[in-house]
């Protein structure tokens, strides 16, 4: 039997149109698409005898007015026996290729790079061997139009998904759990999903594919044409209000550029950089900074004009009283978010307790005071990173605005 | 099969439809009535209802789809040179929708759509696709096709009715407070962590949990019927395919539904009383759900589709006037899908589970293909030297066929596990089992419709209507659906509000579907309108059927039968035998007939 493989990448046309342009990424994948392909050419060839039998029928033995029904057998057991073994065998043949290729593609060597996915209510989270954790992110679909008189400019964009680096060809393990409810990690390119559970690790591996001159992408922030390679990762276990925006992108880079990329996040940076990062990988999907409402309340401003969200602002809740936003309201909306529910919202958060420790409590503190607009963080200037943060400068130009 | 003495005398008794005059008296007769036809002509238009909600969530769901949610970010310099940033949301088309009705609230719109499939998933399954052939068809025919005055136990048919409005009332109380967004799997932890100080999840499931007592005293009550009430002449082999093929899904739901219930009242306590079953965080396991879920709703889909499988049984030989092909490997054929389904439920599961019980399940799972492919060429050797009329039920019947054996050669991907890695929880999922249930179940349901409305109402419909509706649901449904197999294989996952553009060009194919799919649907509501209010008054026997209700009139008395029929010849026997209520030189016989027979 012919199965396609990686390295010839001789895909036919009637592929493409089933698995889309973007071609299987592993060996293992490649195999599981020629299975694909050759229970596909089985099914039509059943399909188009079943068909064309029922249609030759219904044309050949059509009703005519006062013509009876030829008599014929009711049953032949030579026939019924013969329509009954061969599609058995087939199944035989499918279940035992399904079965040879599940181990090709889940088993990974021992020597794999392990790479620990963290599931919750709706991120993905990478740790890499040495700790580090991706700080990239990029929008979905990001796309930039400008009015016709130049007055006025609009992008439009989905959320911001991160970015995981693997490198090309090496064996990669995923050794994964959930921090909530049940996910599930698929990677459409390779062809494999399995379910991210609460309370115990489930792990598949991948073999990464060598890059080639024709990998592109463009990079998120330089907009610079870079060798690598983007692929989605999507959540398809369904786990509640955002399951449709849990994604992240694995990107497949060369060897040496993800050494570099490991050694740059190795790295620990000031406190609300490190904040920002934790923000972007386990808040953004509910808390806004660009003053829009998600399930829970944004930051600062709300664009709307419904008020401010921000540090050092009131909050008013739910239950009719108004608190001060300050460390201590950050600190208990983070380890016990439904003692105090701002008002016109849902108790829908779950408490970090476990998931963050002291310091990347601070840290996410010191991230939320770089966006207030009446008492931005005082290091800010001190520690002349400003230059460095994004966010900063966004704190930067709307207290300019103010004073 | 004739009866004696059919046409003699006792024609004092009327139809089942005439009542007492007035309209309280009327009420009052069809909310008590222990008749199985009043009962299942109740439930036809409860599980019609039913259709209708889950239909128009389905559309809502397909609606949203039409294009992704994006943000808007637009800067532009207002009159005093001031850079103005505003950020407006696109794609959310169902919270635009019910804004613009005033009932969104405070919901964001993929908190609407999670709802709104949650909906489309719950009515469809718990109160509209189990219940649909068996309840009303199945309580309607099975006496008659059995020559029996009633069910064998009246009043429990009458209770197994109230349970199930009794049910579905807990489930649209639930919608109504706002409804449940948790899939309608009610997969833990997320089912019994989410909206959590509310009762709307525990509403449903508690309206599924009584929806199965409704199943329960069902089933029981067919089984015994079966076993007890065959007209003298009948033996097992001289049944109708429609009566096997009821009596193995009655079968599967006395044994399975239990399950669910016990799986469900787990749910139930562990969300009110805080013992830990399902949910990690209190020392349960969360995967346990599935395997008990399963363990009951991969039966249930053989519930879904061995009633189906009975009516196009029937459909094919009565419109080609031809007996059935293989009679007693059809009818095995059900019991062995009924027996297997019991063991195939971990194929839900193949990304949760070991990879020992996975191999296992897989292997199981292929079983259940073969009975299945069996029936299929037995069905299309049924067509062959007969003489086919290609009417509504007829055309529906060939659809059946033809949707049906798609939705069953895709199963095989997803039984090969190299294959359902990829393929599992995708669209191509949700694609394979609309193959199977809406082309599959809902399509021999039309057909069963058809083909027995004379039957049930006494008056015939307009045919030229039938047919352009069954043309657009052909339509329809195959543009929305033969579309997804291609989202799932290219990478889209199932429940998903929200999706990368690529996407897009398939899902708007789709959506356009799903409203000739509507479209194709509100004909048929229209044909059956105007049948009930200005249709010809049907004969008895119009299609020259052989099975015992052919011999009633039509509509039928309220005893059924003048008296009791003897069985004497076999429901399939179209070559050799005049029909009922048939004049013989409408109805040509071969000369050779009876001789090949065998």
């Amino acid at each position: 039997m012919m199965m396609p493989t990686l390295a010839t990448a001789q895909v036919s046309g009637l592929e493409k149109l089933i698995f889309g342009p973007k071609l299987p990424a592993s060996e293992s994948a490649a195999w599981a698409d020629g299975l694909f392909m050759m229970i596909t050419w089985f099914s039509v060839f059943f399909f188009v005898v079943l068909m064309g039998l029922m249609f030759y029928f219904m044309i050949k033995y059509r009703r005519r007015e006062g013509v009876p029904t030829e008599p014929s057998p009711h049953h032949n057991t030579l026939l019924e026996v013969f329509w009954t073994v061969v599609p058995s065998s087939s199944l035989l043949v499918m279940f035992v290729l399904g079965f040879q290729g599940y181990t090709q593609q889940l088993v990974s060597p021992s020597n794999a790079m392990e790479l620990r996915i963290e599931g919750n209510k709706w991120n993905w989270l990478a740790t890499y061997p040495n700790g580090a954790k991706s700080p990239e992110f990029q929008p979905l679909s990001k796309k930039e139009t400008q009015s016709a008189d130049g007055m006025s400019s609009s992008v439009t964009r989905g959320k911001d998904y991160p970015i995981f680096y693997l490198p090309e060809n090496t064996a990669v393990k995923f050794r994964m759990n959930s921090q909530d409810v049940i996910h599930s990690f698929w990677i459409p390119e390779f062809r494999v999903k399995r379910d991210v559970i609460p309370n115990r690790y489930t792990t598949y591996g991948i073999q990464t594919p060598k890059l080639t001159a024709a990998d592109t992408y463009i990079h998120q922030d330089t907009g610079q044409k870079m060798i690598g390679r983007d692929m989605w990762v999507f959540c398809a276990e369904y786990c509640g209000d955002e399951h449709s925006r849990m994604a992240a992108t694995i990107r497949i880079v060369p060897q040496d550029y993800f050494d570099q990329k490991m050694e740059e996040w190795g790295v620990v940076g000031l406190p609300w950089e490190e904040g920002e990062k934790i923000y972007k990988s386990m808040c953004a999907s509910c808390h806004q900074i660009n003053g829009t409402k998600l399930v829970g309340p944004p930051w600062n401003e709300s664009s709307d004009g419904s008020g401010q969200y921000g540090w050092g602002y009131p909050a008013s809740l739910a239950d009719g009283t108004t608190v001060e936003r300050d460390p201590n309201y950050y600190r208990e909306s983070i380890l016990d978010p439904n003692a105090k529910i701002v008002n016109g919202y849902a108790p829908q958060m779950q408490s970090y307790q476990g998931q963050l420790d002291e310091d990347d409590i601070n840290n996410i503190i010191a991230y939320i005071q770089t966006l207030s607009t009446v008492e931005p963080n005082p290091h800010l200037d001190a520690e002349g990173s400003e230059s460095e943060s994004e966010a900063g400068n966004q704190a930067e130009e709307a207290a300019g605005s103010e004073s | 099969m004739s009866t004696l003495d059919t046409h003699a005398g006792h024609h004092d008794e009327g139809s089942y439809l005439s009542g007492p005059p007035g309209i309280m008296a009327k009420i009052w007769q069809w909310a008590t009535t222990v008749d199985h036809k009043k009962i299942g002509v109740m439930y036809l238009f409860a599980v019609l209802f039913m259709f209708f909600v889950g239909g128009t969530a389905a559309l809502l769901v397909r609606y949203e789809l039409i294009d992704p949610m994006r943000d808007v970010i637009t800067q532009s310099v207002n009159a005093d040179g001031d850079l103005v940033e505003t950020t407006t949301s696109t794609g959310e088309n169902l919270r635009d929708l019910f804004s613009g009705l005033g009932v969104a609230g405070d919901l964001t719109g993929t908190q609407i759509y999670n709802r709104a499939f949650t909906l489309h998933g719950a009515v469809m399954v718990f109160m509209f696709i189990v219940p649909s052939i068996p309840a009303s068809l199945g309580n309607f025919f099975l006496p008659v096709m059995l020559g029996a005055k009633d069910v064998a136990f009246p009043r429990l048919n009458l209770l197994s009715w109230y349970i199930y409005l009794f049910g579905s009332a807990f489930g649209i109380l639930s919608i109504l407070m706002g409804g449940v967004e948790t899939g309608w799997t009610f997969y833990t932890p997320y089912s019994t962590t989410t909206d959590a100080d509310h009762w709307r999840v525990v509403l449903m499931v508690t309206a599924a949990f009584i929806l199965g007592f409704s199943s329960i005293l069902t089933g029981l009550n067919f089984v015994v019927t079966v076993h007890k009430l065959r007209a003298p002449g009948m033996g097992w082999f001289d049944m109708p395919l429609f009566i096997w093929a009821i009596y193995a899904t009655s079968i599967i739901q006395v044994l399975a539904t239990p399950v669910i219930g016990i799986t469900l009242l787990l749910l139930i306590f562990e969300r009110i009383m805080n013992i830990g079953i399902f949910d990690p965080a209190m020392g349960g396991d969360p995967v346990l759900y599935q395997h008990f879920f399963w363990f009951y709703s991969h039966p249930v889909v053989y519930v879904m589709i061995l009633p189906a499988m009975g009516i196009i049984s029937e459909l094919l030989a009565i419109h080609a006037r031809k007996h059935i092909f293989g009679y007693r490997a059809i009818a095995f054929s059900s019991l062995g899908i009924a027996g297997v389904s019991f063991l195939v439920w971990g194929h839900h599961i193949f990304t949760a589970m070991g990879e020992l019980a996975a191999i296992l399940f897989s292997g199981l799972t292929f079983l259940v293909a073969i009975p299945t492919a069996i029936k299929v060429f037995n069905w299309i050797a049924t067509l062959y030297k007969g003489s086919i009329v290609l009417n509504t039920p007829m055309c529906y019947g060939l659809m059946f066929l033809f949707t049906f054996s798609i939705g069953g050669l895709t199963g095989l991907p997803l039984a090969t596990l190299a294959t359902d890695l990829h393929l599992h929880d995708s669209y191509y999922v949700v694609a394979h089992f609309h193959y199977v249930m809406m082309g599959g179940t809902v399509i021999a349901f039309m057909g069963g419709i058809h083909h027995w409305w004379p039957k049930m109402f006494g008056k015939m419909y307009n045919e030229p209507g039938a047919l352009i509706g069954m043309g657009l649901v052909f339509i329809g449904f195959n543009v929305t659906f033969f579309t997804q197999f291609f989202l799932g294989t290219q990478g889209m996952p199932r429940r998903y509000a929200n999706y990368v553009d690529e996407f897009q060009t398939l899902h708007q194919i789709s959506t356009y579907g799903s409203w000739i799919l509507g479209l194709g649907f509100l004909v048929h509501l229209a044909v059956f309108v105007h049948s009930l209010i200005a249709g010809e008054k049907a004969p008895a026997n119009p299609w020259g059927g052989l099975t015992l209700e052919w011999e009633c009139e039509s509509p039928p008395i309220e005893h059924n039968f003048h008296h009791e029929p003897i069985v004497k010849h076999g429901p399939y026997d179209f070559e050799t035998t005049v029909p009922p209520h048939w004049d013989p030189k409408d109805y040509p016989i071969h000369p050779d007939a009876g001789k090949a027979a065998h």
